[in-house]
């Protein structure tokens, strides 16, 4: 196995609904930071708590767990298009994401956008862009399965119309019938590598050949369901494989992402390039993520294998 | 001028001399904006701080530490960064008055917190107002999986030690051996120690060595004013199988004690009871040393 000094960015993975070994094998892998956006938890929730607990989770316990496994945590904020249709509801959280939004390792506003596009879909669709015009927030937009090219026009649509700067905002979940206008309107156009549902890698070493490098994004959105949290390391590999230039690799699995979400001022590359060396010391033996096992001190460059 | 104040100040002035001139002006600007009548502006003044400050160390000299201590006795900028000293800043400019609007505002805080909110806040809590409403929240915070979190309650922080019930203060105990935390850099630890405490941590002792595992040095500090005649075979273990370090813990253990089997033992080690006389061998030594060589 030849020594690998890539670097992997995954800017859209559910790692709340991971396993340590997930987050281990992506550190092995080579991701170095990883942005969780807010979204469903599988079934819907039923109190605003439960959305304030969630939301505390991804700005503290989360971001510590993934330290602890030397990979920098980010995270989107949002009221997810799913449940803005409990209306009662969608209310209150609205009312709660002013206390997130403005926190240390939030660099968009996001999931947000449409699944069935209805009228409560759209009214907090909405109601969300113009917090992010608020805050100055990159904006990080799930595009719908069903429906789905009417449903990306339309968010790019709602998006003009708020007067959001195209280069602010994600289009994810990207197919070949989506990519050339989101691409032709300015847009950023990111692809989720999982299976049967959205993208394969192989088609997307296609995409990335046909459109070239500029503005695409390779993620896994990794969550709940069966799906690959090292699917931007190994969609690198594939491409590799294919002859897909080094530096183009790099933009679509790594520097497009930061691009992209750096423009919220609270993500840099020296963030995870001059951070301290992984020391999970401190939690061996501890009430901690690492309960049982030994601790991994001083992960270097060299210590990453190839995907 | 009131303590807080005069915290506030403190703490305004050395960020003052050590923050840019923007970072300043903006920690300035959020003055007018707190009000207890509506928290939204406090609390994203607390988030958004970490948009003008960074995390990088305070940088607190010999008379900054001497005036801290004026301000609450065991007050330890020296252990704080920029980020967290700007957020206690703010926290100590929030109405106080009304005590229950401060405790919900105080509760939402803590609640929708981050990571590096929560260790600003944990740490902050012995020079807050109305400390006694926060027991419950430092107990809380005692209980997190967090390790960074853990420690701002923990260590190098006066309120455990001067607000915390029994029940609570055994628990921070046994929780920080648990995490293996430097017990040294607890604040007020040999007052507060107590039998129900040296019980405990004897049993813990029994259960490691029955698993074949060891045990931190410091432990015995918290064992030896309460050493009993039915713990002289822990004693002897110690003086026989531990490390020389252990040795040393377990003998300055023997000194705080009056039992006079503890005391024999003691003369049986002239050169380590000399050190202790001394003044050369003490607890921090210990913890100092166990917590360089331990991992």
């Amino acid at each position: 196995m030849t020594e690998n000094k890539k670097r992997f960015i995954d800017p859209h993975i559910h790692v709340t609904s991971r396993t340590t070994d997930d987050y281990q094998a992506m550190r092995e892998a080579g991701i170095v930071a990883i942005i969780e956006p807010a979204f469903w938890l599988g079934q819907p929730r039923t109190q605003v708590g439960a959305f304030q607990d969630y939301f505390s989770s991804l700005v503290g316990w989360e971001r510590f767990r993934a330290s602890q496994f030397g990979i920098r945590h980010y995270c989107a904020m949002g009221l997810n298009s799913k449940e803005a249709n409990n209306e009662a509801l969608a209310e209150q959280v609205m009312e709660l994401l002013p206390l997130y939004v403005g926190k240390e390792n939030v660099v968009a506003i996001g999931e947000i956008g449409y699944d069935d596009q209805t009228a409560a879909e759209d009214k907090y669709f909405r109601a969300q862009l113009e917090l992010a015009k608020t805050v100055q927030l990159p904006v990080m937009i799930h595009t719908p399965h069903r429906d789905k090219k009417k449903g990306t026009s339309r968010s790019m649509d709602v998006c003009e119309e708020h007067g959001i700067d195209p280069n602010l905002v994600v289009i994810d979940h990207n197919n070949e019938e989506t990519v050339q206008e989101v691409l032709d309107r300015g847009f950023w156009a990111a692809f989720t590598i999982y299976p049967h549902t959205k993208m394969g890698s192989e088609r997307m070493v296609e995409i990335v050949r046909s459109y070239g490098p500029e503005r695409l994004i390779v993620d896994s959105s990794a969550d709940w369901g069966v799906s690959d949290p090292l699917s931007v390391p190994k969609t690198a590999a594939l491409m590799e494989k294919q002859s897909i230039p080094d530096k183009h690799i790099q933009l679509v699995t790594y520097q497009n992402a930061l691009t992209a979400y750096g423009q919220s001022g609270k993500m840099k590359e020296a963030d995870w390039l001059e951070a301290d060396p992984v020391d999970q010391r401190q939690l061996f033996e501890g009430n901690s993520v690492l309960r049982s096992q030994s601790p991994k001190v001083g992960y270097k460059s060299s210590d990453i294998v190839e995907n | 001028m009131d303590k807080l104040a005069e915290i506030a100040n403190y703490l305004h002035a050395m960020l003052g001399r050590q923050s840019k001139a923007d970072s300043i002006a903006w920690l300035e600007q959020q003055q007018s904006g707190i009000s207890s009548d509506s928290p939204s502006g406090f609390y994203l003044a607390f988030s958004t701080a970490s948009r003008f400050f960074d995390k990088a160390p305070l940088n607190v000299n010999r008379q900054d530490a001497a005036r801290a201590c004026e301000l609450h006795p065991g007050f330890s900028p020296g252990h704080w960064n920029h980020l967290q000293a700007a957020r206690t800043y703010l926290l100590l400019l929030y109405p106080h008055d009304n005590p229950d609007k401060w405790l919900a505002t105080l509760d939402k805080l803590f609640e929708t917190a981050d990571l590096h909110e929560q260790e600003a806040l944990y740490a902050a809590l012995p020079l807050l107002p109305n400390p006694d409403l926060l027991k419950l929240r430092a107990a809380e915070g005692l209980r997190t999986n967090m390790t960074t979190v853990f420690d701002a309650v923990a260590l190098h922080n006066s309120y455990p030690a001067e607000h915390l019930d029994e029940p609570a203060w055994n628990q921070l105990l046994l929780k920080a051996i648990f995490l293996q935390r430097p017990l040294y850099q607890i604040q007020g630890a040999d007052h507060r120690a107590n039998p129900t405490l040296a019980q405990a941590l004897v049993e813990y002792t029994h259960e490691r060595w029955a698993a074949g595992r060891t045990i931190t040095p410091e432990l015995w500090r918290f064992v030896g004013p309460f050493l009993q005649e039915k713990h002289s075979g822990d004693i002897q273990r110690v003086l026989i199988e531990g490390t020389p370090l252990e040795r040393e813990a377990i003998l300055l253990a023997c000194n705080m004690s009056s039992l006079s089997t503890a005391r024999q033992l003691l003369q049986d080690y002239p050169e380590i009871q000399a050190k202790i006389e001394s003044g050369e061998l003490n607890w921090e030594k210990v913890g100092k040393q166990s917590h360089s060589t331990a991992f």
